[in-house]
């Protein structure tokens, strides 16, 4: 399969179970909200070293916000809802409540699972704060020196979220690449459901599992896409590939991951670009599957 | 501290003092193909880092660098790290530029304290990534790795310096609205960005919401709300407040840096720039002077300015 | 089961009329006919709400009470939960003894508004009347059209709350109701009381 002269390898991504929580920050202006945001999402790439993978999703409108301010949704991922409630408790209590002008509220209001997030927060009041209930949902406010700091009690775990979905892009050089990923970045960017959590949405260290010259290594270069290793190594790359660039993206459920996968990589099929492959385990330790060419063609 | 408070454009400085810690920090020079690149591992690398307590990690931008202030003449952001000792800023760099610079396309990563004599392995310990692959240059005695990554290499620097540095230097501002507090304080960290060896740590720069040591009603944590500074608290039989009259909101600017000099410079410019209409007073908090040892005496440092 | 109960006034009264019971938790149980069946008094004259008001819907918590209603005591006394909102004025003693929920009144309302209240929130359009708050535990009042604040309470501090912001924003949304921007963004003194308590309860007065 070819789109526009690039090779779509028949190959597929492989994915696995995470589970994932949205926060909505409203603020005083979106420099407010963007500001608690990128602390928030800061230092959480890879769930392996970080304890969560997070992004900004997209920017919210006025009307999209439970308090009818300018506002960002952010997705964070991790093991399971336990691990979710725990990392939104540290983060949203360093950078949100921190935050001048921030409120915070649930992003997943029809999620059956919650975790009282809020209520473990609010305890930062030292007893002085107090609820309120509006529209059926409990809201914690915290007397903080700026005022009061709103923040919702309960957010919604979506426990069969993905991560992992991803694309390599191996291209003539790395501008080329980089080109490539920012196009699909750009695209991808703001589609709901989804995040790229690596810096700008894009990776240029790969990883393989375990190592070859280490015990004790989880992780290690990709060395089969390494260009400067291409004749050190049993390299996946033909000659000509000088550049390999990986988007990986987390989403709420497998169909968000296709949707993004299929726009991302026809805005990377551009000049310079060889080839489209994916990075998967042989299939044997993730239960979601996501096959270039079906997806490409539409289907799936 | 009984002294007058002093006057600047109207706003009533209290004779206070900050009291901030010492602590061990790093720098951190992120180049990459363009400063976009750059700042956004930067980002990446300084979030979820306001505060050692619940971080482990103080982390800021500290500035933006031309081309040639960079040592492989491309442009690139300077990051400070702030942590308790050298071994656990150790492991933070290696956590952090392992997880947002190594990946971040296009960078390189080196130290920015090149006279620390302490120094602390960073590129040597990511450089296992490599998977054997790696290899090492010496230029001009400084060994940096070179370890093969899918884009094609990632340059880092195999030792960082640290140094003794300082943390938790601050300034309170109390204002007759939030919309004052807030006008003040961006106005503030405006003019902090700009002096070199300080970064903010926390969103933006400003703290809204200020903590003091323990809890009044729960015995295990760590930090809770300053009531004595929170706004609708005031007049409770259960809060002492500290909040004169017609202040309904205040704001605290918290700066780690490198040295004195440079958290002095920085506290000079901020508490100006915070003097602002709307604004009632500047204040600074503190332990009664226990627990930090270094001290900032607002109004030495007001003084010293028009000396 | 219905998504509003609404309870209108046929016809205005002269002389007060003292209901019980009309609450938003109370009728989420109800069916139609137990709602107008609920105690209303005129004077000495024991009746049923029925025989004043019309009732549309059952077993919501959602409570809309529509009419002429400054003669109409005691509407939300005791309220548990839910929502209730009088589209108009409220007579005396609205949400007096409130241990939860949300009563929003559009219009003025009188004298001994959320007396005695527990928890829970009130929130007046027009003019809150005489003695608001009296022994109020630890519930909310929001005077957006002007209160005489209780001498027992005291003043903490103006701010823009942001609850309020989203109080208000949902009533906007949910119930259509007419709110002005600057009420919703705007500035609130922040009065606490009732004097005796650690000051629990309070009194958000919009001040612009």
């Amino acid at each position: 399969m070819n789109i526009r002269g690039v090779f779509i390898e028949d190959t597929f991504a492989e994915g696995f179970s995470m589970a994932a929580a949205r926060v909505v920050i409203t603020a005083a202006s979106s420099k407010w909200s963007r500001a608690a945001a990128l602390k928030l999402t800061g230092f959480a790439t890879s769930i392996i070293a970080c304890k969560c993978e997070a992004a900004i999703e997209r920017e919210l409108t006025p009307d999209e916000t439970p308090d009818g301010r300018p506002g960002i949704s952010v997705l964070l991922f991790a093991v399971n809802a336990e691990g979710v409630k725990r990392r939104l408790v540290e983060r949203i209590g360093s950078t949100v409540l921190t935050c001048p002008t921030t409120s915070c509220f649930d992003g997943l209001p029809d999620a059956t699972d919650r975790v009282l997030v809020g209520r473990a927060l609010a305890a930062f009041g030292d007893k002085f704060q107090s609820s309120t209930v509006v529209g059926g949902q409990r809201y914690w406010r915290v007397p903080v020196m700026e005022g009061e700091f709103l923040l919702q009690e309960s957010f919604g775990v979506q426990k069969k979220a993905v991560g992992g979905g991803n694309f390599l892009i191996l291209a003539e050089d790395a501008p080329s690449a980089l080109a490539a990923a920012e196009a699909a970045v750009e695209v991808m960017d703001g589609m709901p459901g989804i995040i790229l959590p690596f810096p700008g949405g894009v990776v240029r260290s790969g990883s393989k599992v375990g190592s070859r010259g280490y015990q004790s290594m989880t992780a290690s270069t990709n060395d089969s896409y390494c260009p400067t290793l291409r004749l050190t190594t049993g390299s996946a790359l033909v000659e000509g590939v000088n550049a390999v660039l990986e988007i990986v993206i987390d989403g709420l459920d497998a169909d968000a991951i296709i949707r993004a996968l299929r726009a991302g990589i026809e805005a990377a099929c551009r000049p310079g670009v060889r080839t489209i492959a994916a990075g998967n385990y042989g299939g044997n330790l993730g239960p979601f599957r996501f096959p270039l060419r079906q997806i490409m063609a539409g289907g799936c | 501290m009984s002294g007058e408070p002093v006057l600047r454009r109207g706003v009533a400085i209290v004779d206070t003092f900050a009291e901030a810690f010492g602590m061990r920090a790093a720098r951190v020079l992120i180049t990459a193909r363009s400063n976009a690149w750059a700042r956004t591992a930067a980002q990446s690398m300084t979030g979820f880092a306001t505060s050692v307590i619940g971080c482990k990690v103080e982390a800021g931008i500290e500035a933006e660098l031309l081309p040639k202030e960079t040592p492989d003449g491309r442009p690139g952001v300077s990051v400070l790290l702030f942590g308790f000792d050298a071994d656990g800023l150790r492991g933070r760099l290696v956590d952090r530029v392992g997880q947002t610079v190594l990946t971040c396309p296009t960078t390189a990563c080196f130290d920015g304290l090149p006279e620390a004599t302490e120094r602390v392995i960073v590129g040597g310990a990511l450089r296992h990534f490599g998977d054997k692959y790696q290899a090492s240059k010496v230029v001009d005695g400084q060994r940096y790795w070179r370890i093969p990554v899918m884009e094609g290499e990632f340059l880092v620097q195999e030792a960082f310096g640290v140094q003794r540095a300082i943390g938790g230097g601050n300034f309170l501002i109390l204002a007759a609205d939030q919309d004052a507090a807030l006008a003040a304080a961006e106005a503030a960290v405006e003019v902090m960005r700009k002096v070199r060896g300080v970064v903010l740590p926390f969103p933006g720069g400003i703290v809204r919401a200020g903590s003091k040591v323990g809890a009044k009603r729960y015995k295990t944590m760590i930090a809770s709300t300053n009531d004595a500074y929170c706004p609708t608290l005031r007049g409770r039989t259960d809060v002492t407040s500290e909040l004169p009259e017609g202040v309904n909101s205040v704001l605290e600017i918290v700066v780690d840096g490198l040295d004195r000099p440079a958290i002095e410079s920085a506290l000079r410019a901020g508490i100006d720039a915070a003097c602002r209409p709307g604004v009632i007073q500047i204040s600074a908090g503190n332990y009664g002077g226990k627990l930090g040892k270094h001290h900032f005496q607002l109004h030495t440092l007001l003084a010293e300015a028009s000396a | 089961m219905s998504d509003v109960v609404t309870v209108s006034l046929r016809a205005p009264l002269t002389d007060p009329l003292q209901v019980e019971g009309l609450t938003a938790d109370r009728v989420a149980g109800l069916s139609e006919c137990e709602i107008a069946a609920l105690p209303a008094s005129l004077g000495a004259r024991q009746a049923r709400l029925g025989d004043f008001f019309d009732v549309k819907g059952e077993r919501s918590d959602r409570l809309r009470v529509v009419g002429a209603l400054k003669h109409v005591h005691g509407v939300a006394a005791g309220m548990a939960g839910g929502e209730l909102v009088i589209d108009g004025d409220g007579g005396q003693g609205v949400a007096q003894g409130m241990t939860g929920g949300l009563v929003v009144v559009c219009g003025d309302v009188g004298a001994d508004a959320a007396r005695a209240m527990i928890a829970g929130t009130l929130v007046v359009f027009g003019r809150t009347g005489a003695r608001p708050g009296r022994g109020s535990r630890r519930g909310s009042i929001v005077a957006l059209g002007g209160i005489d604040m209780p001498v027992t309470y005291w003043c903490a501090c103006t701010y823009e709350p942001p609850h309020v912001r989203l109080l208000l924003t949902y009533l906007r949304r949910r119930y259509g109701l007419n709110v002005e921007d600057q009420m919703i963004g705007g500035r609130y003194r922040r009065h606490c009381g009732d004097a005796g308590d650690p000051g629990r309860g309070e009194i958000l007065e919009w001040v612009g």
